[in-house]
């Protein structure tokens, strides 16, 4: 799905303006960086996209969908399209790993054998099988990173948003992980991340938003990235 | 389908949680039910007793010599709260006092002619329907006396009025005080829950699959706690009634299976639907507002 910002402007009672007047159009199966200092409003507008906020002016469409107008009752059905990996993680501290990515597709009502064979299979793919039975303290704070991960990709969803997903973890750790959001790219999901890793941003050359103190700054298209070859 | 399967097994998880909780939710809800079943039973047996003293309250009109009673019996008949009226003629009112009396009959008939009046027998529905018809036949001029049994009456229906207003006002408190009880456990299993609700809220569980669990919760609690509560009231009312049979056998208690089974089936009701609204209530508050956009 393709994603439309038009005049977008987010401000905070009383006057914190987190945004401000932002035009941005990201087709379909696209792969955006989104940079910018701390406090630039980067949070803001990922959030914006899943519909935790509502812009103050300003549209966003998603697909067909204006998010305005999006009710209470088709909100849910929106969000299983939307794959959030959250900056604190969010994950549920007394479940383990295998059950903190089950319970995203209980919720949806998945029968309990698919559950267990997709659950399985994302959390191969982030690499933490042998970590399957373990609760999130019991983890590193990057195999924490990949948990958020393979939960965001469960459900198979058309847009993932990842709000720092390298932040605090080495170059090794970073680079497993840009290699698993190209890969989720790879397969024809919209992927935008947010990030403050300059290495990352020009190791792995992608499309290019920057926001400074809540305004479109730069955008650049630059040369795609395909992991090992891929083309 | 899975979805309720799943709804089935956090309802489980939640109540062991918390279980020092549950039961005490379990236990305050049994004993407040058990004393709205009690006392609404001993309302029951009480409004039974007067209404079977009720089936034999007659009112008895006794006109002046001479007089007909046609214009009180077309005044008595469209009185709703009469359920049978019967005039009785000076002929019939002989015939029936030869049969009381015997003998000495003949006594009442040697002055040669009928000594007796016309008379009107009339039934009321209740008790306290009696004084206000009383009112009424007093001012007919044809009208030499009315004889009914006052005091009882008047006592009959204050006494069953009295148990009335108390039952229904333990009814109203025992609902509010189960209610509040119910509702705040399911608020705090919401709260011991608040990161993963607002965690699948916003991966895009709906209201629904979050809520199940809360309200299959609470409708174990209102209705656990009901079950409990006929079982002690059966257990006390099969006791009572023993009592009553050996020591008061006067009294009229009821027995009617049926009607008991009704009467419990309806607390159990009662108790199921209380604890399904209140924890629909806790668990919707809190997730309309998790799911306000800011
Ligand atoms: N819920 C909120 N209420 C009030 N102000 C907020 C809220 N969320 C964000 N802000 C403000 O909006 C601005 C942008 O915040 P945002 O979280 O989007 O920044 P960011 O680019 O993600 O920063 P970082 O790189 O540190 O994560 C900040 O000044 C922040 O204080
Ligand atoms: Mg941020």
């Amino acid at each position: 799905m393709d994603i439309r910002l038009a005049g977008v402007t987010k401000v905070f009672e009383p006057d914190i303006v987190a945004l401000e007047d932002i035009y941005l159009s990201i087709d379909k199966g696209e792969f955006v960086y989104l940079v910018g200092t701390t406090g630039s409003g980067k949070t803001t507008l990922l959030r914006l996209i899943s519909r935790e906020y509502l812009p103050t002016r300003g549209q966003i469409t998603v697909g067909d969908v204006n998010l305005r107008k999006i009710g209470r009752g088709r909100l849910p059905f929106y969000r299983r399209d939307v794959g959030v990996v959250f900056q604190d993680y969010k994950l549920l501290p007394n479940l383990t790993v295998f059950e903190n990515v089950a319970f995203v597709l209980e919720a949806m009502g998945i029968p309990p054998r698919v559950v267990q064979n997709r659950a399985n299979e994302v959390i191969d793919q982030v690499g933490l099988w042998r970590r399957r039975f373990l609760k999130p303290p019991q983890l590193s704070g990057g195999e924490q990173q990949r948990v958020a991960i393979a939960r965001a990709m469960a459900n198979s969803p058309s847009i993932f948003l990842a709000d720092e997903p390298t932040g605090n973890l080495d170059l090794r750790t970073s680079e497993e992980i840009m290699r698993l959001l190209l890969s989720i790219n790879a397969a024809g999901t919209t992927v935008l991340v947010a990030t403050h890793d300059q290495y990352l941003v020009d190791a792995y050359r992608q499309r290019l938003v920057e926001l400074h103190n809540g305004r479109l700054k730069r955008d650049e298209r630059r040369g795609r990235y395909f992991i090992d070859g891929e083309l | 389908m899975a979805s309720f399967k799943y709804a089935l097994r956090d309802t489980f998880r939640l109540i062991c949680r918390h279980w020092g909780l549950s039961i005490l939710t379990l236990i305050t809800a049994a004993s407040v039910l058990y004393i709205l079943g009690f006392t609404a039973l001993f309302a029951l047996n009480v409004r039974h007793m007067v209404s079977q003293i009720e089936g034999g309250l007659v009112v008895q009109v006794y006109m002046k010599k001479g007089e007909k009673p046609d214009d009180v019996y077309g005044k008595v008949k469209t009185n709703p709260t009469v359920t049978s009226i019967r005039a009785i003629s000076p002929e019939e009112a002989l015939d029936r006092l030869r049969a009381k009396l015997g003998n000495q009959a003949r006594a009442v008939t040697l002055m040669g002619e009928n000594p007796l009046p016309w008379s009107l027998e009339i039934q009321v529905q209740r008790a306290e329907h009696i004084t206000p018809l009383v009112r009424d036949l007093v001012v007919f001029p044809s009208v030499e006396e009315v004889i009914y049994s006052g005091k009882l009456v008047e006592r009959l229906s204050t006494i069953s009025r009295a148990s009335a207003g108390v039952s229904a006002t333990i009814l109203v408190l025992a609902v509010i005080i189960s209610a509040l009880v119910i509702f705040n456990t399911i608020r705090i299993a919401i709260y011991s829950r608040k990161e993963e609700i607002e965690v699948m809220l916003l991966i895009g569980a709906t209201k629904t699959y979050i809520s199940l669990p809360f309200v299959f919760q609470g409708m174990f609690l209102g209705a656990g706690g009901a079950l409990l509560a006929v079982a002690g009231l059966w257990a006390t009312y099969a006791s009572a009634v023993n009592a009553v049979r050996s020591t008061l056998a006067f009294l009229d208690i009821i027995v009617n299976q049926q009607i008991l089974l009704q009467f419990f089936l309806l607390l159990f009701a009662t108790g199921a639907t209380m604890g399904w609204m209140c924890s629909w209530l806790a668990v919707s508050r809190f997730t309309s507002r998790a799911l306000r956009p800011r």
